[in-house]
């Protein structure tokens, strides 16, 4: 657990950096919670009570309506920020599900705790201003790949930037997150040397 | 038959379902087709085969467990299992630990060569998360309770606990059957 927090530390540096005084206070919101593969932690309809900071496993954000249309949105695995972010800071229903794909282990913030200290606190108001922003740059650079790169290309980036989650999850989750059908994703990998 | 925890036993099939998923996530899909349709070094089976083998038997067992559970409303958690006595048999038949070697399957269930090697390890991933949802289930209801009639002889109905078993260790045996087609890296 002291791993976890160590982690968390590293994180919010890399995005903007702490005083002291406001990593302390910051790193006193997060409680250790675990979760079994395929689990749901935010249902569509309710609202995001935590941010979740992820240790282990990997997760997924996704949209899934009642004709049974499913989108895959956003992987998230260590070191990084999970949960829905906008019905997070929005404090609106949720408009997606967020599932875990494996065993996982998080560190999580309720909402309330983390709005106090980014009330009191520029520092910590200025790092979630500077990771969203980061967030936001990381959507926007995938919609430029779902418009513009062909299915071949969008397996090949996925591949070079998260190789790992092919042999995490099942791949029907990469697949739907590049909107692909399963025969074309198939014939992808017959291509790979994995 | 001596009567086992329930939670205890039901630990143990998550476990093995865990395990399960995790060979098909981490060896199978990542497996070129001709490599998952190739036949065994003894003729026998190909992962592929082995895989669309057990989907078969899922396709009839996840659903029928599936009722079973919907119909039980008294929630019971804890306790013990007692198996049947034909449930128990069938359990350790399918054991490799301690029934035969080799079983002869029926006809309705073996595997033609023919197939899409990808949509098969798919399914089996699909049904597994499945039967994992359903073994978490099962730890609120008495597992002596839903009877699950068997899929080659419909008028035999099993316990859920001994279908659960029964279902797990068949997995397990072709699990194991298909592993031995991995080419060693």
């Amino acid at each position: 657990m002291v791993d976890a927090f160590v982690q968390l530390e590293q994180l919010v540096s890399a995005v903007h950096p702490l005083t002291e005084e406001d990593w302390e206070a910051l790193a006193g919101i997060w409680s250790p919670f675990s979760a079994q593969r395929k689990e749901v932690l935010t249902t569509e309809g309710a609202v995001e009570r935590y941010l979740y900071f992820v240790v282990e496993g990997v997760q997924r954000v996704y949209y899934f309506d009642d004709q049974d249309r499913e989108a895959t949105l956003v992987f998230t695995y260590a070191p990084s920020f999970g949960g829905v972010l906008d019905a997070l800071l929005l404090q609106q229903p949720s408009r997606y599900f967020y599932e875990t794909l494996t065993p996982s282990s998080f560190l999580r913030a309720p909402y309330v705790e983390l709005d106090r200290l980014m009330q009191a606190r520029p520092g910590i108001a200025h790092m979630v201003r500077k990771g969203l922003t980061h967030a936001l740059s990381g959507v926007l650079e995938r919609l430029v790949e779902l418009q513009c790169y062909t299915a071949e290309e969008k397996f090949n980036k996925v591949l070079q930037r998260s190789p790992h989650i092919f042999r995490l999850i099942p791949h029907k989750y990469i697949a739907n997150y590049l909107g692909m059908d399963a025969t074309n994703f198939s014939k992808l990998i017959n291509k790979q040397k994995m | 038959m001596s009567a086992v925890e329930k939670d205890q036993l039901l630990n143990g099939l998550e476990r093995s379902v865990n395990e399960h998923i995790q060979s098909a996530v981490v060896v199978f899909q990542n497996m070129r087709s001709d490599l998952l349709l190739k036949p065994a070094p003894d003729g026998g089976w190909s992962i592929a085969q082995c895989l669309e083998h057990l989907n078969r038997y899922g396709s009839y067992y996840i659903p029928q467990i599936r009722q079973g559970l919907a119909r039980q409303k008294k929630l019971e958690t804890g306790g013990v299992f007692k198996s049947g006595v034909i449930g128990a048999y069938f359990t350790r038949m399918m054991d490799l630990d301690r029934g035969q070697k080799k079983i002869k399957a029926f006809k309705e269930y073996i595997p033609g060569v023919e197939l899409d090697a990808h949509a098969v390890v798919a399914e089996f991933i699909r049904q597994q998360e499945m039967l994992l949802a359903c073994v978490r289930c099962a730890r609120r209801v008495d597992l002596g309770r839903p009877r699950i009639p068997v899929s080659i002889m419909k008028w035999l109905k099993l316990k859920l606990g001994d279908v659960l078993q029964f279902v797990v260790m068949h997995d397990e045996r072709h699990i194991r059957q298909a592993k031995r087609n991995c080419p060693m890296d």
